[in-house]
């Protein structure tokens, strides 16, 4: 054993102190606090910049009412005066200057436009989502309040009245009640993610570095000190040892980010990271019903483990049996799975010339 | 000596569709430069997979210093595998501690073995550097240090002098003659037999996983004879193929090789050829191993179809 301790040790060595390894290490929680803080960043930032608008109201009923309430919209817009003239000459004159650049876009509003309940935009950018929306909800607001108006209710009133109440999650465990505003699910997703990226690093790695030691005959002169299992559980351990390592490190980076984020930010900054993997299509599933016997049955499996177990432990609370059942299915399968890996190696790392079929590593599996 | 270092019985490896050795006995007395000599493609590496335990042998035994092999025996061999056979993005110094350290070498004595290796081998400068920032040369220099650091009896060296150029040979044949000074038992295999005939005592000639021949290589000639002479002349010399005893005469442009029947008179043919030509050299040589292995596989003697046995590679 002392042998596959050598090799261990090597590859661990060369893993921590590879390129890849410091790169991806320091570069890792990087572009996860990039994700997490980047785009609340950038929206804060474009936030400076207030869009120039005009108002041609033909209805004559709306204009006023509508520019003061972009006025008071947290400094989004700066109204210009629209220009004299007719409805058409107004028009005319404004889509030049939106041309021109001298203004960001304006709103038209038609003889009719209250009863019909139509109103136009032209701009030069019309898919700037954060402030065009802002705006739509603007005009809309201020077209229903004309119209209560109108009615003689008050629409302030009709906001109280209509106001819906915050639901509150608590999560009843063992070991208390406490609110939940989601941080659980988004931190399970991030830690799932780097598991998942750092599972794909490391097998990318162990590949390579079993593929160099094939073209390099360097496993010629392993085989031959010490029986195939030995090398194999060796490399394993070490470059999981070296995995573990780069975890370690991207804890301690969460730790700081989080500290960090807490600061600027609630959750509602986070962002969730892309995680584009086949497993998510379960989500809605395990997410909908937590304790479905399909949801059971998937967080038991022992690929989905990882993933769905963790989901439904930030969703319900699961019983104990099902919790032993997932680590014991998982260690029997990663056995499993390492046994017959350590076979198809044994064979495979000496097997030059044409790639094997599937049949053919299936039979490495049983050979002696 | 009571034992070979190395004993091959009856052994077979078969792969899917071709058999690359069949039946093969073969021994390496102790202390011998033993060669395993054939073609590209005749079976060579797979053999010493099989003494190493890379490859197992589907039928026979193989024995190594007495005992059947197991990997206490195997310890006692350096294995260079042909080209490469280390780590192209480790450290020098660092690779070969870990190579001795497969072999069972302490990990402190293995560190105190490599600073005077390094040394000998003038590689001291590069011992933090990267394998694959070495020349070509000093990597092979690297591969023999790693080969020999855990101080094997046997060695067991795969093609060791194919990809070397004139320098690399000599700096490889100088300690190849050094380690059978000290004793130690060599095994090299080759596909260029005139390299090697010249280093070992013993060999084994093997074509398409069959041995044709073996032993002390003293022996192995004096069984062909002497019945080759060499000639160099000027003038025109066509007329020795047509002298009584004369089988054949091979043109090799500088020179001519001429093969005699069994009996013929080397010194009738002298007297015609001083008579008719100006004579630069006359001698009476050995076959090569290169042309007894042609006249074996091929059935013809050897001569103009010098290249084919040792030319292309498989």
């Amino acid at each position: 054993m002392t042998r596959a301790f050598c090799v261990a040790r090597r590859e661990y060595l060369e893993g921590v102190r590879s390129k890849s390894f410091i790169v991806a290490t320091v570069l890792g929680p990087v572009i996860m606090a990039a994700f997490m803080i980047g785009p609340s960043a950038l929206m804060s930032r474009q936030r400076g910049k207030p869009l120039r608008l005009a108002v041609v109201d033909g209805s004559g009923v709306l204009k006023e009412d509508v520019e003061s309430a972009l006025v008071a919209r947290e400094q989004r817009f700066l109204v210009e005066p629209a220009p004299a003239g007719t409805l058409e000459q107004a028009q005319a004159a404004l889509k030049q200057k939106v041309m021109a650049g001298d203004l960001d876009g304006f709103l038209y509003f038609p003889g009719d436009a209250l009863t019909q309940s139509t109103a136009e935009y032209y701009g030069k950018n019309v898919s700037n989502m954060m402030d065009l929306g802002l705006m739509e909800d603007v005009v809309k607001d201020t077209f229903v309040a004309r119209r209560l108006r109108n009615e003689g209710i008050d629409p302030t009133r009709i906001d109280t009245l209509t106001r819906r109440p915050d639901l509150k999650r608590v999560r009843v465990t063992a070991s208390g009640s406490r609110e939940d505003r989601g941080g659980t699910f988004f931190l399970s997703i991030i830690l799932l993610s780097m598991l998942y990226t750092s599972l794909a690093m490391w097998g990318a790695a162990i590949m390579n570095g079993v593929i160099e030691e094939k073209t390099n005959r360097v496993v010629e002169v392993m085989v031959s000190a010490m029986p195939t299992t030995q090398l194999f559980f060796g490399k394993l351990a070490g470059v999981g040892a070296a995995g573990l390592t780069q975890f370690v490190v991207w804890a301690g980076f969460m730790a700081l980010i989080s500290v960090v984020a807490g600061s600027m930010a609630t959750a509602q900054g986070f962002q969730m990271p892309e995680v584009s993997l086949l497993v998510l299509v379960f989500f809605p599933v395990v997410l909908g019903s937590p304790d479905s016997t399909l949801s059971v049955t998937l967080s038991l499996i022992p690929f989905f483990t990882p993933l769905l177990m963790f989901l439904r432990m930030t969703a319900v609370t699961p019983p104990f049996w099902q919790l032993a059942a997932s680590v014991v299915l998982m260690v029997v399968a990663i056995a499993g799975l390492n046994w017959v890996a350590a076979r198809i190696y044994r064979v495979g790392i000496l097997m030059y010339g044409k790639r094997p079929t599937f049949p053919e590593i299936v039979r490495w599996v049983g050979h002696r | 000596m009571a034992h070979d270092a190395i004993r091959l019985s009856g052994v077979t490896k078969a792969y899917q569709g071709h058999v690359a050795v069949k039946d093969l006995s073969l021994g390496v007395p102790r202390g011998s430069v033993f060669g395993l000599l054939g073609p590209n493609g005749a079976g060579k590496t797979t053999t010493l997979r099989m003494v190493m335990n890379i490859l197992a042998p589907d039928t026979g035994t193989i024995e190594i210093l007495g005992r059947a092999s197991d990997q206490a025996a195997r310890d006692r061999i350096g294995y260079m595998p042909e080209e490469r056979g280390l780590y192209p993005r480790m450290v020098v110094e660092e690779q070969l501690v870990f190579m001795a350290e497969v072999k069972g070498v302490a990990r402190s004595e293995a560190a105190r073995r490599v600073g005077p290796w390094l040394d000998r081998l003038g590689l001291k400068d590069w011992a933090k550097r990267k394998l694959n920032e070495l020349s070509k040369g000093m990597q092979q220099k690297v591969q023999l240090a790693a080969t020999l650091l855990h101080e094997p009896d046997i060695l067991i060296l795969d093609e060791p002098l194919s990809g070397l150029d004139p320098v690399g040979v000599n700096l490889m044949l100088d300690v190849l003659l050094d380690l059978r000074r000290q004793g130690k038992t060599l095994v090299l295999s080759s596909h260029q037999m005139e390299t090697v005939e010249r280093l070992c005592d013993a060999i084994v000639l093997i074509n398409r996983g069959e041995k044709i021949l073996d032993g002390a290589v003293a022996e192995v000639k004096s069984r062909y004879g002497k019945n080759t002479a060499v000639l160099a002349f000027e003038g025109d010399g066509a007329f020795l193929s047509a002298l009584p005893g004369v089988l054949k005469v091979g043109d090799f442009g500088r020179y001519v090789e001429v093969t005699m029947a069994d009996g013929a008179d080397p010194q009738s043919i002298l007297r015609e050829a001083a008579a008719r030509l100006k004579l630069s050299r006359f001698e009476v040589v050995e076959p090569s191993l290169h042309d007894i292995f042609v006249e074996r596989v091929t059935g013809h003697t050897a001569g103009v179809t010098s290249g084919v046995t040792s030319g292309g590679q498989a």
